[in-house]
């Protein structure tokens, strides 16, 4: 089966999915800032009490922030600032549907639900290049990245 | 018989002939393995000098909408600054190091391609090596461009067939 077909057939749940970093809207940028370094992730997810997301607070938008306020913005809430509503898709959905949202619409993460809309995941950019790289281990994990593309001394006798 | 027939010495003969080229089972596997980064699209890009304040290159950031700058002198490549370094190094420092040289926070010796490699070469930096900016190359080492996550999933949505 070709990937074009894996894409269109298999469920977003195969791909490798990220635990989301997750906030409450009531918390400050700072609480989320701390918690994305630690997790080492571009964007934290507020949600409700139920744990559904409401919105997402991305590094981009933390850097347009930076950039119009200055360093007060990170002692204002995340429900302030944060994008809603949230790109999502369900864990059944066709892979199709992530690489979709990321070229029409610009997304760079997209939450993953469950059936009853709860946040289970996060996926995005690099879980879409994963799974190209998962199919294709002989093209893309054997690239040589970064050295000489000629040898600098003549090579043999 | 014609095996028996001395060969012309001076007649062509194509060491190629008995070549079979590769076959692939998928156009996309194909466009891995045989188109270069250079048919990615990695233009335009923005570089900025390693000697800019943090704060002008957050401006420039936030004012073109882009992810990742190229730092770069004399058109070599020194290192990157992205929203990443944002987040892990600036945000909360803001006006510790908003005035510091750009050098100073970015980051250093970033796994850049080149211009020549094959495509699947852009993908193994995000795959294998974790970073979705990747400089561009060419065999001067000169920066000529940064191929990002959008431009590959274009890519790959360009070799689907349709």
């Amino acid at each position: 089966m070709g990937l074009q077909q894996n894409f269109q057939t298999e469920p977003v749940s195969r791909l490798s999915l990220r635990d989301p970093v997750i906030v409450s809207p009531h918390q400050t940028l700072r609480d989320a800032i701390v918690r994305m370094r630690e997790m080492k992730l571009g964007c934290a997810v507020a949600v409700d009490d139920e744990h559904k997301p409401l919105g997402i607070f991305t590094e981009s938008k933390l850097t347009q922030l930076l950039a119009q306020n200055g360093s007060q913005v990170v002692g204002e809430t995340i429900g302030t600032h944060m994008t809603q509503p949230c790109p999502w898709v369900e864990l059944t959905d066709p892979i199709v549907y992530v690489l979709d949202a990321m070229q029409l619409k610009n997304v760079r993460f997209m939450c993953v639900v469950d059936a009853e809309k709860r946040l289970v995941g996060l996926t995005g950019q690099k879980g879409l290049i994963e799974f190209v790289a998962d199919h294709f281990p002989g093209q893309v994990m054997v690239q040589r990245v970064g050295g000489n593309p000629y040898p600098a001394q003549r090579e043999g006798a | 018989m014609s095996s028996l027939t001395p060969k012309d010495p001076d007649a062509f003969q194509d060491p190629l002939e008995n070549y079979d080229p590769k076959v692939y089972e998928d156009p996309l596997e194909e466009a891995l393995a045989e188109k270069t980064v250079s048919e990615i699209c990695h233009e335009p890009f923005v570089t900025i000098s390693p000697d800019l304040p943090v704060h002008k290159a957050v401006e420039k950031l936030a004012g073109l909408h882009v992810s990742c700058l190229l730092v770069a002198e004399e058109g070599k490549l020194l290192g990157v600054f992205s929203d990443r370094d944002v987040l892990e190094r600036v945000a909360l420092e803001f006006d510790a190091v908003k005035d510091r040289p750009v050098r100073e926070l970015m980051t250093n010796n970033p796994v850049y391609v080149y211009e020549t490699d094959s495509s699947a070469a852009a993908l193994t930096v995000t795959a294998a090596c974790g970073f979705r900016h990747v400089p561009v190359l060419d065999v001067e080492h000169k920066v000529v461009g940064i191929v990002s996550p959008q431009r590959v999933t274009a890519f790959l949505q360009q070799h689907f067939v349709k």
